[in-house]
């Protein structure tokens, strides 16, 4: 009985999830149009047109991750081992950012604000943009052991890609887990996150 | 209507109004509201906010202000919650089964009832809600598809329950306003201005033609066909929101006969309270008489008699069963701390109907309303005595307490019966408070008996 | 869950506080996405701390004098979870309730914020550390200075004792419920000043005078587990215990046979006994004549006990070898105390325990005792005292009001305090200068020969606070003179020099090396060398003395005030779990009570919950009556540790303090059972806020026992109930069983599609009563690692606790008058139905059946309709009536919050989830492996904390896991079993020996 419950529920509701993150994809392309494989990343003069919230430090996932092809997991250093992701510390930053001042003078400006933050001992304050309800618990560790290093993409979007960071897809919704659960036909027992 | 015309009818009780006269007095109950009116309405407004308050208070805090001390996780919300779905009961058996029977005497008061039907479970449709921990998501009992792939559990009672109550709702509401079609109309053709606009809408342009009354009371035969099986499954399923726990005391197999005949008991004893000064207040004695209420009591003394033996079957199966536990319930439901709970439900639902063997007690008005109200009382009791005492002290000696109610609960108890008092009242100022067209039917013609008109 | 949103604390929110050390951190949250948060980063990321991941720091507690060696679980640098270090030869890995609740001292919302000067109208004000150096300093030189600290041995306390000569002060270690009679008995005794060590493990019958040595007594942990071993059906064998005192302790509860004896008379029945041991086995010596004179027939005229019941007991005792007698308790604390334990040494000696069950080579630490402190209090009153420095202590409370101490601190010019609260003897103190938390600061501690526990910070200090140990090293610097040589740039430094020397002193080339090890294991454990029973003799003089008890004042009964189990002498009062968690033996929280007997109670005619007015000559105090069986009629029994009139809003104003009965102490050590008392009834009542139901089984089986017999042929339960004649329920109607079977099957076969297919672990638990000895250690485990709200006295009165894990009470017998009662513990938590009666009911799934064999509650997708609860045979579900998550943790106590737990919101229901977190953490980490996870790589909060390990849990369908190999055991039974729900919990009987033999 439950388990039919179940099974009617995922072909119903089916549907209205494919609409929900197709919709969502589909706004993405159009935001990432302007450095559509390019290798190097565009220069951005007008930052008000980028999707996304706005950070206290314009940084460019698409200079790092993208035109230096940084590893995500250089800066986000606990993600394999933990169930957190890791947020930079400033030190990680200052790493390159002692030595490298940037070319262009928006660059400039910002690397500015980090060693400012450096030197004053005060944190940048990052706007979060992917937010998971805290009664959901999601092991990061275990969806790269299986899907592999890059596989932020999956929820993340094409971070590589971003000027500025924006929501791909709203993680925050039961529905966009279990889509891709029921898909690739891994638990979908509720204890597995909800505990 | 040829369905109510029927032999033993006419000699029974003769309508000896003509049928002008018939309108013309169901009419006037719609006149402008006296000052008594208009204060009963007003009190019950009144109680209604106390409710809503109240509410607004537990959906602010939590649940907690009431005075739920576990392991009674349930009280005086479910407990009231099942008084009022029982209470529509009697309204649909006298205005579908009745009618089904070809009884003829439940037309002068099967319109009031049948509304009481309506509001009573419009008012228990609303404890669902407000006895949950968060009200705000008591949609999720619903099943619709949504984004996180859910259903609610079919296995549940509570959701038997949910299907249970909007069916019954849906139905009885259908049943009501349907049968009003005709007698709007007749009191269309009576007033004048805005009201003639309104009633002439809400008429839905009935004219009385013959093609018109062939369609209607084919339709409103199959409308009571549909209703009669809700009056037993309806609260069978209440019913079994207990009978399929472990909870000794609620896990019993006669639950559901056992409810049903209670929820009749409790209607009929409601109708019983609202009727009697109703008729005085709308002056329609010489529609609903000593006839109607000898009916009325003599099925009060059945389902009486039904309650009765099914109070002594519980304790013979307790014991017969042999479960420490459930004869520990049972010793604690009359000896217990709660046994005063216990005895009233007891006194009042077994005892006092067996008065009603006597015909002099079926036909005193006076004697038939304090009964009522000992009925509706008892009924309440018996709720909370099945509920509060089997919860009170169930497998776990140690996790035995005691419940304390508190203002919490009584406020969403007044507040019940504000909402339904508020609404009956509207309704029977606004609404032919006793059937026009059937009583006209009731009306001996010496052309021809009953008929098409 | 909105309500969830401001004051609740997970991982994420604790991410968000990541950088609190480096910069303000601000967290805003809540489940809708449309709110900003803001990602506070590290500025530098410190190595050992990867977020999401708990770091663990070996540590010692501090909570008692015992010392035992603890783990603290930290989360993203904040310390979450406190558990017995498993290296620690104290404690084993065990930790109990006092001492995990110290994570409530360490974010307890009354700690003093920073150093602070009393102002002229008694106010405080927060001053630089700097200015309360100086203002120390300045005073310390000019002499007179008296020190005052705790009872704890170690590096710091050492410290002060060179600190406090050098400036030619005095010291005392001082406190409550002191170790004086013990030492005194020893030197008369056996001519040793130490305290013994006892094997409970090793002795074959115990006899307890007055003795609470598995609850409040000294290194209670260590207790447990040798009982364990003897009295727990360990080897096939249960060791008898008996308790003769005048009122049943926790240790009371878990003895086979209970002698009421008249308060103050222990010593008749030692003496009485040792004198028939010495007739059996003789060895007695010289003191055989002497022992000749106290036959049982007198002692029963003291007692109260037959004299052939005396004798039995005597003659068994000498007959089970080896066996133990430990005196203590209340029985240690009146006038006669020293003969006492002469007394049971004696008895010892004579059954040839010494040197076997007894063992003086530990050197078991305690303080000055209470001559010291009355020299001092002398001194004061000479106008000798200018400076007068508090440190862990609290006087002004532990003593009786009747020593006037207050008055005389009073005297004192300037008064220092180092306590981390405004406890009642610092609110009288000039300057505070707040001490780090034990979790916050670098220290050691020696609680006995070849122990030494280190300490370390495990996290920054939540507030401004400074280690004492510093203090006194900056006060050297600055007052310099006598203090110069005290010139070590920090205590860290001074603790590590002292550590160099013990690494050289124990042969050790390579300090680093040794410093690191001792950081990793918690300290250095060397097993103290056992001192050869011939070492100690039976000193000529050792004087088998008794004299008949005499108490001061009028009245009837004889008051009896006795440490709290959980509060002990007052220090446990202003944490929460300590409140909430019930007495283990009255099942009271938050509240004070009296103990009477029923006897008082009928001729009283008083009913629980009526409040008595309890007069000494000296004092009155109010409190709600307790009908207690296992007490002498004689006697009252109050517990201490409340009433206190400073220490903070959890404590402040809550009962009574049994201490304003009693006289001024004299001697060498505080008499609590000195005074008689009459009992008026003021006509008020109160309910009491109990979280006992029926303590009656009602015939239910609920917790079962066999006798000994019995256990050791095998039987099951049932068999031993047939054995004993008994025939049908108990037990249970086989046949119900069997009919409701059929109807499970065919539940099971609909969860075998979906994720039900293939093979999942099958979680499973064990719980052994014969070990249980009801101590509630677990209880506080659940609480600090399921983030469980203590929901207050007002809601305990309501019924509506929270206590995943409750350890039910039942009472067995008197209730005849004469029938000899005594109490079964049951630990009651979900029991993980294979086939639950909460979960068809629920109308939204949120009550479900996992893969692998949980009942899985999820709470985000509860609309709390109840059903659950009301259809749970065992009641072991439970409801958010309130915000509980909004009131229970006043900040920064929310920072204690276990951040893989969800913290529920108000509406939901909850309960014991068999730590799935844990779980989940333990699956996580070995699919990073690729392995498969293995028996005992985790377990429960419950089972880790349990002394006596009652508790194992595991995977059932590992046929090699060890909770299968528990369940295998005979004693296993389920309760309620007639109601077919399946449970997960296995019972194991209580094995019981019998009173005859």
């Amino acid at each position: 009985m439950r388990t039919l419950a179940i099974v009617l529920g995922a072909v119903c509701a089916g549907g209205l999830v494919a609409v929900l993150v197709l919709g969502g994809s589909r706004s993405a392309a159009q935001t990432t149009k302007p450095v559509a494989d390019s290798v190097r990343a565009a220069v951005i003069t007008d930052t008000t047109s980028l999707s996304g919230p706005r950070q206290p430090i314009f940084f460019r996932h698409d200079i790092h991750a993208g035109q230096f092809k940084i590893p995500c997991q250089y800066c986000h250093y606990s993600v394999a081992v933990s169930s957190e992701p890791g947020i930079p510390s400033i030190q990680t930053c200052m790493g390159c950012h002692l030595a490298i001042a940037g070319s262009d003078s928006s660059a400039k400006t910002e690397i500015k604000k980090v060693r400012q933050a450096w030197s004053e001992k005060k944190p940048v304050e990052w706007v979060r943009v992917h937010y998971l309800a805290r009664h959901a618990h999601f092991p990061h560790m275990r969806h790269i052991k299986v899907m592999g290093p890059n596989a932020c993409a999956t929820c993340h979007g094409d971070v590589s890609r971003m000027p500025q960071v924006f929501r791909v897809n709203n993680v925050n919704h039961m529905g966009f887990c279990i889509s891709c659960h029921v898909e690739r036909k891994v638990s979908r027992d509720c204890s597995v996150c909800h505990y | 209507m040829a369905a109510v015309t029927h032999p033993s009818a006419a000699p029974t009780h003769e309508i000896t109004q003509t049928h002008a006269e018939v309108t013309r007095d169901v009419v006037r109950t719609l006149e402008t509201a006296s000052r008594g009116y208009v204060i009963l309405l007003l009190s019950a407004v009144a109680l209604f906010l106390v409710g809503l308050t109240t509410f607004g208070v537990l959906v602010k805090d939590g649940l907690g202000h009431a005075g739920y001390n576990p392991p009674v996780f349930w009280s005086v919300y479910i407990t009231t919650f099942v008084f009022w779905v029982g209470i529509g009961h009697a309204g649909t058996l006298i205005s579908a089964i009745l009618f089904l029977f070809r009884s003829p005497w439940r037309t002068a008061v099967y319109r009031s009832t049948e509304a009481m039907t309506v509001f009573a479970v419009m008012t228990a449709g609303l404890f669902p809600i407000i006895h949950i921990g968060r009200q705000w998501i008591f949609y999720w009992l619903l099943p619709y598809p949504n984004q996180r792939f859910l259903w609610p559990n079919f296995k549940s009672p509570l959701i038997w329950d949910v299907f249970a109550i909007s069916t019954y709702l849906t139905v009885s509401t259908t049943f009501l306003c349907f049968g009003l079609v005709p007698d709007i109309a007749a009191v269309r053709d009576k007033v004048t201005g805005w009201r003639k606009t309104v009633y002439g809408l809400t008429s839905v342009g009935w004219r009385g033609t013959d093609n018109q009354w062939r369609h209607y009371s084919r339709a409103y035969l199959y409308l009571a066909a549909l209703a009669t099986p809700l009056v037993l499954s309806v609260h069978s399923v209440v019913s079994w929101d207990f009978a399929v726990s472990i909870v000794p005391g609620w896990h019993g197999t006669i639950f559901a006969p056992y409810f049903v005949a209670g929820a009749i008991y409790s209607g009929i004893g409601m109708v019983l309270t609202l009727i009697i000064p109703l008729r005085r207040a709308l002056r329609v004695e010489h529609m609903i008489t000593e006839y109607h209420f000898d009916n009325l009591a003599k099925l009060t003394l059945l389902t009486g008699s039904i309650l009765f033996y099914a109070y002594m079957m519980e304790y013979f199966v307790a014991w017969y069963s042999g479960s420490t536990f459930e004869q520990t319930t049972f010793y604690r439901r009359a000896f217990g701390p709660m046994w005063w709970a216990g005895w009233t439900m007891i006194i009042c639902n077994a005892f006092v109907s067996q008065l009603l063997w006597f015909r002099k007690i079926r036909v005193n008005l006076t004697a038939l309303f304090t009964i009522s109200i000992f009925i509706n009382i008892g009924m309440w009791f018996e709720r909370y005595v099945i509920i509060v005492s089997s919860l009170s002290n169930d497998y776990m000696p140690w996790a035995w307490s005691q419940l304390n109610p508190t203002w919490a609960d009584w406020g969403i108890l007044i507040g019940s019966f504000g909402w339904f008092g508020m609404w009956f009242l509207l309704f029977a100022k606004n609404f032919p408070i006793v059937a026009i067209q059937e009583i006209k039917e009731m009306i001996p013609m010496p052309r021809k008996r009953g008929g098409h008109h | 869950m909105p309500d969830e949103a401001p004051s609740t604390i997970d991982r994420r929110k604790f991410l968000t506080v990541l950088g609190a050390t480096g910069g303000g951190a601000l967290a805003l949250s809540g489940c809708s996405t449309d709110k900003v948060e803001r990602l506070v980063p590290y500025l530098v990321q410190s190595e050992d701390q990867v977020p999401g991941v708990a770091t663990w720091y070996a540590s010692s507690c501090t909570e008692c004098s015992t010392g035992c060696g603890v783990h603290v679980r930290t989360r993203e640098g904040r310390a979450v979870k406190l558990e017995g270090n498993p290296e620690h030869p104290v404690n084993k890995g065990k930790l109990c309730s006092r001492g995990q609740a110290a994570l409530q001292g360490l974010y307890n919302p009354g700690r003093i914020k920073g150093p602070m000067v009393r102002n002229p109208d008694g106010t405080f004000k927060l001053v630089t550390w700097d200015d309360a150096i100086g203002r120390l300093a300045a005073k310390v030189t000019g002499g007179k200075v008296a020190v005052i600290s705790g009872a704890g041995a170690g590096t710091f306390s050492d410290l002060l004792a060179e600190w406090t000569t050098a400036l030619g002060g005095r010291l005392v270690r001082w406190e409550p419920f002191g170790h004086e009679p013990f030492r005194a008995a020893n030197k008369r005794v056996f001519g040793v000043d130490k305290l013994p060590a006892h094997d409970f493990a090793k002795a074959r019958y115990i006899v307890s005078f007055g003795s609470d040595f598995l609850d409040t007594g000294l290194a209670s942990i260590e207790n447990q587990r040798g009982f364990a071993q003897s009295h727990g059906f360990a080897g096939g064998d249960v060791a008898k215990m008996v308790y003769a005192g005048p009122r049943m302790d926790l240790t009371g509860l878990n003895a086979d046979e209970w002698l009421a004896i008249a308060p103050g008379t222990e010593t008749a029945l030692a003496l009485a006994m040792a004198s028939v041991v010495a007739g059996e086995r003789g060895g007695a010596g010289a003191l055989a004549s002497v022992l000749a004179a106290h036959t049982p027939a007198a002692a029963a005229k003291e007692t109260g006990i037959p004299a052939e019941r005396i004798e039995r007991i005597a003659r068994e005792f000498a007959a089970a070898q080896p066996s133990l007698a430990v005196a203590g308790g209340i029985g240690a604390q009146h006038a006669g105390a020293t003969e006492l334990c002469a007394a049971v040494n004696i008895l010892n000696y004579v059954a040839g325990n010494v040197g076997q069950t007894v063992d003086f080579a530990a050197d078991l630490g305690s303080g000055d005792g209470y001559a010291a402190l009355g020299e001092l209090a002398a001194a004061i009153d000479g106008g000798q005292v200018g400076v007068l420095l508090v440190h862990d202590a609290n006087p002004v409370y532990a003593l009786p009001r009747t020593s006037r101490f207050a008055d005389k601190l009073k005297k004192v010019p300037f008064k220092v305090s180092t306590s981390m609260f405004l406890d009642e003897t610092s609110a009288l103190c000039d300057l505070l200068l707040p001490h780090h938390h034990a979790l916050e600061r670098w220290d050691d501690s020696a609680p006995r020969a070849g122990v030494r526990g280190l300490m370390q910070p495990v996290m920054e200090p939540v507030f401004d606070t400074m280690a004492a140990g510093d203090v006194l090293l900056k006060v050297s610097q600055k007052a310099g003179g006598a203090l110069a040589r005290f010139n070590a740039p920090s205590y860290q430094a001074h603790l590590r020099a002292k550590w160099d020397a013990l690494g050289a002193a124990q042969g050790e080339k390579d300090a680093e090396g040794f410093w690191h090890s001792a950081l990793q294991r918690g300290g250095v454990f060397q097993a103290a060398a056992q001192a050869a029973p011939a070492a100690i003799a039976l000193a000529a003089d050792a004087g088998a003395r008794y004299a008949a008890p005499a108490f001061e004042g009028q009245g009837d009964f004889v008051l009896a005030p006795y440490p709290h189990s959980l509060l002990y002498d007052g220090r446990g009062a202003n944490k929460p779990w300590l409140l909430e968690n019930a007495d283990p033996v009255t099942k009271i929280t938050w509240h004070s009570w009296v103990e009477i007997s029923p006897e008082t109670a009928a001729s009283l005619d008083v009913r629980d919950g009526e409040i008595l007015r309890i007069v000494s000559a000296h004092g009155s105090i109010e409190a709600p009556a307790y009908v207690y069986m296992g007490l002498h009629p004689g006697v009252v029994a109050v517990p201490l540790g409340l009433g206190h009139t400073a220490y903070g809003a959890f404590a402040e104003g809550r009962g009574v303090n049994a201490l304003d009965l009693l006289g001024a102490p004299a001697g060498d050590f505080v008499s609590y059972l000195s005074t008689r008392v009459t009992l008026e009834k003021t006509g008020k009542y109160r309910k009491l806020a109990s979280i006992a139901g029926v303590p009656r089984q009602l015939g239910r089986g609920i917790a079962e026992a066999m006798p000994l017999a019995a256990a050791k042929k095998g039987l099951t339960v049932k068999e031993a109930y047939l054995e004993e004649g008994h025939g049908e329920h108990e037990l249970n109607t086989e046949r119900e069983v069997v009919a409701l079977k059929g109807w499970s099957e065919a539940q099971h076969q609909a969860t075998k599609f979906g994720n039900y297919a293939g093979d999942h672990p099958q979680w499973g638990m064990s719980i052994d009563l014969s070990r249980c000895t009801g101590c509630q250690a677990c209880v506080t485990a659940c609480y600090a690692e399921n983030n469980i709200p203590t929901v207050g006295e007002a809601e305990i009165l309501r019924g509506r606790e929270l206590t995943w894990m409750r350890i039910e009470r039942y009472w067995e017998g008197g209730e005849k008058p004469g029938e000899p009662v005594s109490a079964r513990f049951v630990p009651m938590l979900c029991q993980h139905c294979a086939n639950a009666p909460c979960e068809p009911v629920c109308p939204v799934y949120a009550a479900y059946h996992t893969p692998d064999g949980l009942n899985g509650q999820v709470y985000n997708r509860c609309v709390g309709t109840r059903y659950c609860a009301n259809n749970c045979p065992y009641k072991v579900r439970y409801f958010n009536w309130y915000k509980y998550n909004l009131m229970a943790w006043p900040s920064p106590l929310n920072l204690q919050l276990n951040p893989d737990v969800t913290v529920r919101a108000r509406g939901v229901m909850e309960k014991c989830t068999f730590c799935i977190q844990r779980i989940r953490g333990a699956q996580n980490q070995a699919r990073l492996e690729d392995r498969p996870v293995r028996d005992g790589e985790f377990t429960t909060a419950c089972a880790q904390a349990c002394p006596s390990d009652a508790i194992v849990f595991g995977d059932v369908n590992d046929p090699e896991s060890r909770v299968v190999a528990a369940k295998r055991n005979a004693r296993g039974y389920h309760v309620l079993e007639e109601t077919n729900v399946r449970p997960a919990v296995t019972y194991l009987a209580k094995v019981l020996h019998s009173v005859e033999g």
